[in-house]
């Protein structure tokens, strides 16, 4: 069977060397790889379309191994893995521990903070901050209840996507 | 058809003005007269069992900002109820202000028509935020019929397109933008860059926000109509209490550009589904159906057969919101 991989490399050297070598090792084959360097991901790296080829097994290892390496799999056979979820906090944000504030969001499982802005006002407790988080697919409601109550818990006012 | 109208405001006029518009072409197409026997506001009620004649009502109105001055027929400081025991009338149109403390005096107003067998037609969301299942047992156990368009998104339609041109689709849930100056302010803050203050400010110069904003600006009218479509769309048996409401006034232009550069606008959103009932400030995507601007409502209904349905029209205004009574009044005599 076949399978289509979309891959998230880091833009250095060696990426795609790395998310390849297993393939080969575990016996599958490597049917194509679309590789462009100039598209990028919200956190800069660089999405890697790669179709493989094998038995169900070997391309379960494969994946696995892949995931072991550290390198993400955004989407199989056009299935998303995780979704993209953006979110504005409202309030004090930097007096309320902006690091604790994201190391909350990066605490509820499979969720993973992947963009922040932060635009400051004349008045503290105005500013506003826009968090990008990646979460695991079908789970985007739970991970907004969840973004929710922490900003009830710091005061600030939640603008959550639809 | 003999009609009571209660209330005459911006939308009471509105209905007046409609019916003059309107009067004959209605009883050409439908053979429904339309006959305005009784008017009332704060300063007391113009009752004419013959008929009122609408041009010296609103011109009376226009004048002496009263219809107990209406020649002969007028009578100052006399109530609703007394007003809907004296005279001899079908239906009840009740447009008095909204009061979301106690509904009043719609509540009793459309309590007493349903009691003494009268159909009603109402704009007002006090009552049916607070009361409706009460509502809509009075209008069964006496056989009336009770509807209210005009209540949810003034000229969108929404409550009887549900049921009647989605009947048979099961409504899952509905998103929308449910008032019209909310949407201007964060639309005109979207454009302008301005702050929130200056632009309350500016809203209320034009006549869009009321002095006194915050039913508007607090989410307490999008959370009354979000109770409305939850009980009469949905099936829920809700109240104003069980929503979850938070306003505008804390959006900043600094948020408003933030969500800009990822493709977002800020707009206050009512969510109605049988898990959630709220009203909050959301992002929706830029080229989304909720990307309306000025004071246009929307909402998707959500259905199990029809997939996804969207409408959009004008939340407020006196002629728009008169639309969905007088639509509301024509349906009623349909079914005489």
């Amino acid at each position: 069977m076949r399978l289509k991989l979309v891959l998230e490399l880091l833009d250095v050297p060696g990426q795609l060397l790395d998310a390849l070598n297993p393939i080969g090792r575990l016996g599958a084959n490597i049917v194509a790889v679309i590789h462009q360097r100039d598209v990028k991901t919200e956190r800069g790296t660089v999405p890697v379309q790669i179709t493989i080829e094998g038995d169900k097994d070997t391309l379960n290892e494969v994946l696995n191994l892949i995931e072991e390496t550290g390198i993400e799999i955004i989407e199989v056979d056009g299935i998303l893995r995780k979704e993209k979820i953006t979110t504005i906090l409202v309030g004090n944000i930097v007096d309320q521990d902006l690091k604790d504030t994201v190391n909350l969001l990066n605490k509820i499982e499979g969720v993973m903070v992947a963009d922040l802005d932060l635009k400051m006002s004349d008045h503290p407790e105005k500013s506003a901050s826009r968090i990008v988080i990646e979460a695991q697919q079908g789970r985007k409601k739970e991970v907004l209840t969840k973004i929710k109550d922490i900003g009830n818990l710091k005061g600030f006012l939640v603008i959550n996507e639809i | 058809m003999k009609i009571c109208l209660m209330g005459f405001g911006s939308v009471g006029q509105g209905v007046a003005r409609v019916f003059q518009m309107k009067r004959d072409e209605i009883k050409q197409e439908y053979g429904l007269d339309l006959d305005l026997v009784a008017a009332l506001d704060r300063s007391g009620a113009a009752i004419n069992p013959e008929g009122l004649d609408l041009k010296l009502l609103l011109e009376t109105k226009k004048l002496t900002g009263k219809v107990s001055k209406y020649p002969e027929y007028g009578e100052e400081g006399v109530s609703g109820l007394e007003v809907l025991d004296r005279v001899e009338y079908n239906c009840l149109i009740e447009v008095t202000p909204t009061n979301i403390e106690d509904g009043e005096p719609a509540l009793s107003h459309i309590l007493k028509a349903m009691g003494d067998g009268k159909d009603v037609v109402t704009s007002n969301k006090g009552p049916l935020a607070l009361k409706f299942s009460e509502l809509a047992r009075t209008a069964r156990d006496n056989g009336v019929k009770f509807k209210y368009e005009a209540s949810v998104g003034g000229a969108m339609p929404i409550i009887n397109f549900a049921h009647e041109t989605l009947s048979g689709c099961k409504i899952e849930s509905i998103y929308g933008i449910l008032n019209g100056t909310t949407n201007y302010i964060l639309s005109r803050m979207a454009k302008e860059g301005s702050s929130y203050e200056q632009t309350l400010n500016e809203a209320q110069e034009m006549g869009i926000a009321e002095t006194d904003p915050t039913q508007d600006v607090e989410g307490e009218d999008a959370a009354c109509k979000v109770v409305i479509l939850a009980n009469s769309i949905l099936k829920m048996d809700v109240t104003y209490v069980d929503v979850e409401v938070k306003g505008i006034s804390q959006i900043t232009p600094e948020s408003i550009s933030l969500a800009k550069k990822e493709g977002y606008l800020i707009k206050l959103i009512g969510e109605v589904s049988p898990d959630s009932l709220e009203v909050s400030p959301r992002l929706v995507k830029e080229g989304s159906p909720f990307a309306v601007e000025g004071t246009l409502n929307v909402a998707t209904l959500k259905t199990d057969l029809a997939d996804e349905v969207t409408v959009v029209g004008k939340g407020a205004g006196s002629i728009e919101t008169a639309s969905a009574i007088l639509s509301d009044v024509i349906s009623i005599w349909k079914t005489k």
